[in-house]
């Protein structure tokens, strides 16, 4: 398995190459570049070329990417030109804020959906099976802004039980425990919002899947042999019927980097997700290409996971 | 400040559909003077639907002795965090500035500069000088006085060959010794003197009278030099010292900042106007789409850049008083008349242009109804634009410009007069030549309003016979449309545009000969002379060329003239809203407010906001 996941790796370099000249490319294609809209009619058109020369924007478009990637193999992304600061630290800044946030979102979607897809598909056609059918329309329907819309309302501003902007208090010393403590609050309701949004396919394919091996073979045999109920439901159906949400896990554990521009938006949440969009409006060319290639090397790495984790959850499946 | 390009994006795009129906409209510009008593909320003047804002607020009730001011900044992304007036770029920071950063100059109702700031402008066209000095008292919020070396420090930065942002303009290669000090070729700028502990001398090559203007020509920053000399001029814009602990001699002092997120300020026992009644301001960036739902919890005292957008939605808020006021900036419709001469930087403006009919613009101009579009679509927030000089600069705006009203048979007249005539029966006038006239509209796409605007606009020009299609057959994205706009592309004829004034009303950088800005490409001889006069380059027989009446009227002239030879035909003025809570004892907004009023002079009466 080792040889296969380093040959894996091996490929992505070439993959990640190709990524780099595209992203790189496009990105330059688009109308405008960062001093679009920025230049004051009292400036000399001498020295807005003079800004763009020294940022190298004048070169060839190969010529940049050259430069760029002999750059980008020692680890330095540039500066962005919006926020002034190199990509690394501003992607550091918001990729900590997502990070904490998807993990807690991504642990309560677990903890929220795999109780309810076994015990729907446990008890399918019981009125604790339709409520969570209904419960599963709802979610999926709910557009993510609407429900982080509605969390906000009720939560935030009506019972006043959680914080409803930002992600952290801006008068709390840094590093004291009030300050943590403060920073784990905030990430409460959005975590939340976020959490109930994923739950639905997960619950779904647990549910169908239960309710597929309920009447299996290995099931019966398992009941023959007296195994108790609880038993074979924890064991033998659950390891079975989890499968399919294991092969989508690796996806997810890489998703949690690309964060979410509603709920970001909706919380003033400054995380990957605006940091993204928001360079593409303005042009920031190096934030843009930094971040559309980790996205990219993000979605190999998940490929690759989801193939190990199905490899643990189904000892029948081997990569060699 | 500086004039910038208005993308129609309210920043807010499309998430703010869903909460803010789309109500009717109101909207106006006027300035209400500053009086005290209680304000009233927006009241809708007869008739035209335009809503009429006061300026000041002061309620009832003992002010408190400390208090901490809770602020909104409204906004969907994270904050940028540059706190220097000589770097930053974004206009969010200039909102977070305004508490702790002060600029050095004070000004009147005209935008002008006045000597009852922290500096004190001495002026003098004959040795074509200007000398700045520090005034009595005032000291940065580290306790450390103000002095001429921390005045000399923002141009030192500035002009500074890495130096890397902005403002590096005409304002500062106007210095003597600037372009050498630029260049690297000498290490010190040769045209400002350092008098003494408080005051330079700077020497110019040309002075104009609108440097007596705001942002007119004379930098308005300072930078503390002993907080700052030890980061090098290229790295500033990413340092500590600018964005984690930045200093300025203003009402508060930054005492916290998480990025993007909020910052928090502490009252600064060391301002010169007296120490702040407030002990402390936290400012927090707040979402459009909960900025209401905020504002009900009482949870903010101030919201700066309220979305006007959703007027409606806030327009009677318990425990609050919206002040409004005008915006300096106005939305127009501009007609391509020529192209760019980058090699001479001079527009070449050419006669046989698919709009180079006078008559063709007035026309279009008096088929929309612009009061309509302001009162449809903006809530009556925007008002009919009668010039390009907006009201909001006072003596300079000329009320007497008729501008374009909506009046369809006097544009079909002018049509028919002109030669513009239906030929070949297809519904759509000709050009002069008979031959068939498909005028292209480029317009900016952004918000839930860009679009219809656009077709009711292209719907109001097919009434008078003109068949005019959207540039690409859509709305344009903001930078595409710039750059076309920029490179003169054939797909536009005209365009829907918008521009910030800043604080200097001189209309030359938009629409003079050499500017680049000057997007219509349209120049005459008589608007050269005309702008000229305004930029003190041309004088009358008995040398008026300073005197501030003559120059007005040399404005009011220049409107007159413009608006009758509609290269653009300006067609809103906008208005910002500000929601202050019934607890805050005094606020005054309006561009005329006494010099001595400023957030120190804000206190509050009561430990909680009002909801009721």
């Amino acid at each position: 398995m080792w040889k296969t996941i380093l040959r894996r790796v091996v490929v992505m370099i070439p993959q990640v190459f190709i990524l780099s000249i595209i992203v790189f490319a496009l990105a330059q294609a688009m109308p405008g570049d960062p001093f679009t809209g920025l230049i004051t009619p009292q400036t000399d058109p001498a020295v807005i070329e003079n800004l763009r020369e020294q940022a190298g924007l004048n070169d060839p478009i190969p010529v940049q990417y050259v430069r760029w990637l002999g750059n980008a193999v020692q680890g330095d992304f540039g500066q962005s030109y919006t926020y002034k600061i190199p990509v690394a630290s501003i992607i550091g800044q918001r990729a900590g804020n997502t990070i904490l946030l998807s993990l807690l979102s991504f642990i309560l979607t677990y903890l929220i959906a795999i109780p309810l897809g076994m015990l729907a598909g446990r008890y399918n056609n019981s009125w604790l099976d339709k409520i969570v059918v209904i419960y599963n329309y709802v979610s999926y329907a709910i557009p993510t802004f609407v429900l982080a819309l509605l969390m906000l309302w009720l939560f935030g501003y009506t019972l006043n039980w959680f914080p409803t902007s930002g992600s952290v208090d801006v008068t709390l010393a840094k590093g004291s425990m009030d300050y943590y403590l403060n920073k784990g609050f905030h990430l409460i309701l959005p975590a939340i919002t976020y959490a109930l949004l994923g739950t639905t396919t997960i619950i779904q394919y647990l549910r169908s899947e239960v309710v597929d091996a309920k009447t299996q073979d290995y099931v019966k045999t398992a009941r023959s042999k007296g195994v108790p109920e609880k038993v074979v439901y924890s064991r033998h159906i659950f390891r079975n019927s989890a499968l399919p949400i294991a092969s989508t896990m690796g996806y997810q554990i890489t998703g949690l980097i690309g964060g979410s521009i509603f709920i970001e938006k909706i919380f003033a949440f400054p995380g990957m997700g605006q940091l993204f969009i928001s360079s593409l409006t303005s042009r920031d060319y190096s934030v843009i290409v930094a971040l559309t290639l980790l996205f990219g090397v993000a979605t190999l790495v998940g490929t690759l996971l989801s193939d190990i984790i199905m490899t643990i959850v189904d000892p029948r499946i081997r990569i060699d | 400040m500086s004039k910038r390009k208005l993308g129609l994006l309210t920043g807010s795009a499309a998430l703010a559909l869903i909460l803010a129906a789309c109500g009717g409209g109101t909207d106006d510009a006027t300035e209400s003077s500053a009086n005290g008593g209680d304000a009233s909320e927006g009241t809708e003047s007869e008739g035209s639907g335009v809503v009429d804002f006061e300026t000041v607020v002061t309620n009832e009730g003992e002010v408190m002795d400390g208090g901490t001011l809770n602020v909104a900044l409204v906004t969907s992304s994270p904050f940028q965090g540059i706190f220097s007036h000589e770097l930053y770029e974004d206009a969010y920071d200039a909102d977070l500035m305004q508490f702790a950063i002060e600029e050095i100059f004070s000004t009147d109702e005209n935008f002008q500069i006045t000597n009852d700031g922290a500096v004190s402008l001495d002026f003098d066209q004959e040795a074509k000088t200007a000398t700045l000095t520090v005034n009595e008292g005032v000291t940065w919020s580290d306790g450390e006085p103000v002095t001429s070396e921390d005045l000399l420090y923002s141009y030192e930065v500035i002009g500074h060959p890495d130096y890397t942002g902005i403002r590096y303009d005409a304002n500062f290669t106007n210095i003597v010794g600037m372009a050498e000090y630029k260049s690297g070729e000498a290490d010190t700028i040769s045209g400002i003197t350092v008098n003494d502990d408080t005051s330079i001398t700077i020497e110019y090559l040309e002075v104009h009278p609108g440097m007596l203007q705001s942002g007119g020509g004379i930098w308005s920053g300072a930078m503390p030099k002993h907080h700052l000399e030890d980061v090098a001029i290229a790295d500033l814009e990413g340092s500590e010292q600018i964005r984690s602990n930045p200093l300025g001699f203003g009402p508060f002092a930054v005492s916290n900042i998480v990025p993007g997120e909020s910052v928090e300020f502490v009252a600064n026992e060391y301002y010169y106007k007296g120490a702040p009644v407030l002990d402390s301001v936290i400012v927090e960036v707040v979402p459009p789409e909960s900025i209401v739902a905020a504002l009900s919890n009482g949870e903010y005292d101030v919201a700066l850049k309220m979305p006007t957008d959703e007027y409606p939605t806030y327009a009677d808020l318990p425990g609050y008083t919206l002040l409004g006021r005008e915006e300096l900036a106005y939305t127009y419709i501009g007609f391509k008349l020529g192209t760019w001469d980058s090699e001479a930087s001079e527009v070449v403006t050419n006669p046989d242009a698919k709009m180079s009919s006078k008559e063709l613009r007035q026309a279009m101009g008096y088929a929309i109804d612009n009061d309509a579009v302001a009162t449809q679509f903006y809530n009556g927030l925007r008002s009919n634009a009668n010039t390009a000089i907006i009201p909001a600069f006072g003596d300079f705006h000329n009320a007497d410009v008729e501008g374009y009203t909506y009046n369809p048979d006097l544009a079909n007249q002018l049509l028919d007069d002109a030669g513009f005539e239906d030929t070949d029966g297809d519904g759509f006038r000709e050009d002069q030549d008979g031959e068939q006239l498909v005028i292209n509209f480029a317009s900016m796409a952004g918000g839930d309003t860009a679009e219809p605007i656009a077709e009711y606009y292209m719907q109001s020009w097919q009434q008078i016979g003109l068949n005019v299609q959207l540039t690409d057959g859509r709305l344009l994205e903001f930078n595409s449309f710039y750059d076309r706009l920029e490179a003169d592309d054939e797909g536009i004829d005209i365009y829907q545009g918008a521009w910030g004034t800043g604080t200097d009303p001189n209309p030359e950088g938009l629409y003079g000969r050499n500017s680049a800005f000057n997007y219509t490409r349209w120049s005459s001889d008589e608007n050269d002379a005309l702008l000229d006069k305004i930029s003190g380059r041309a004088d009358d027989e008995e040398g008026n060329a300073w005197d501030s009446e003559w120059i007005m009227t040399q404005y009011h002239d220049w409107q007159q003239y413009f608006s009758e030879e509609a290269p653009i035909i300006p067609t809103l003025f906008r208005n910002e809203v500000l929601p202050v809570n019934n607890r805050v004892a005094h606020y005054d907004w309006g561009y005329d407010a006494d010099p001595e009023f400023g957030w120190h002079a804000v206190g509050v009466t009561q430990d909680e906001a009002v909801t009721e």
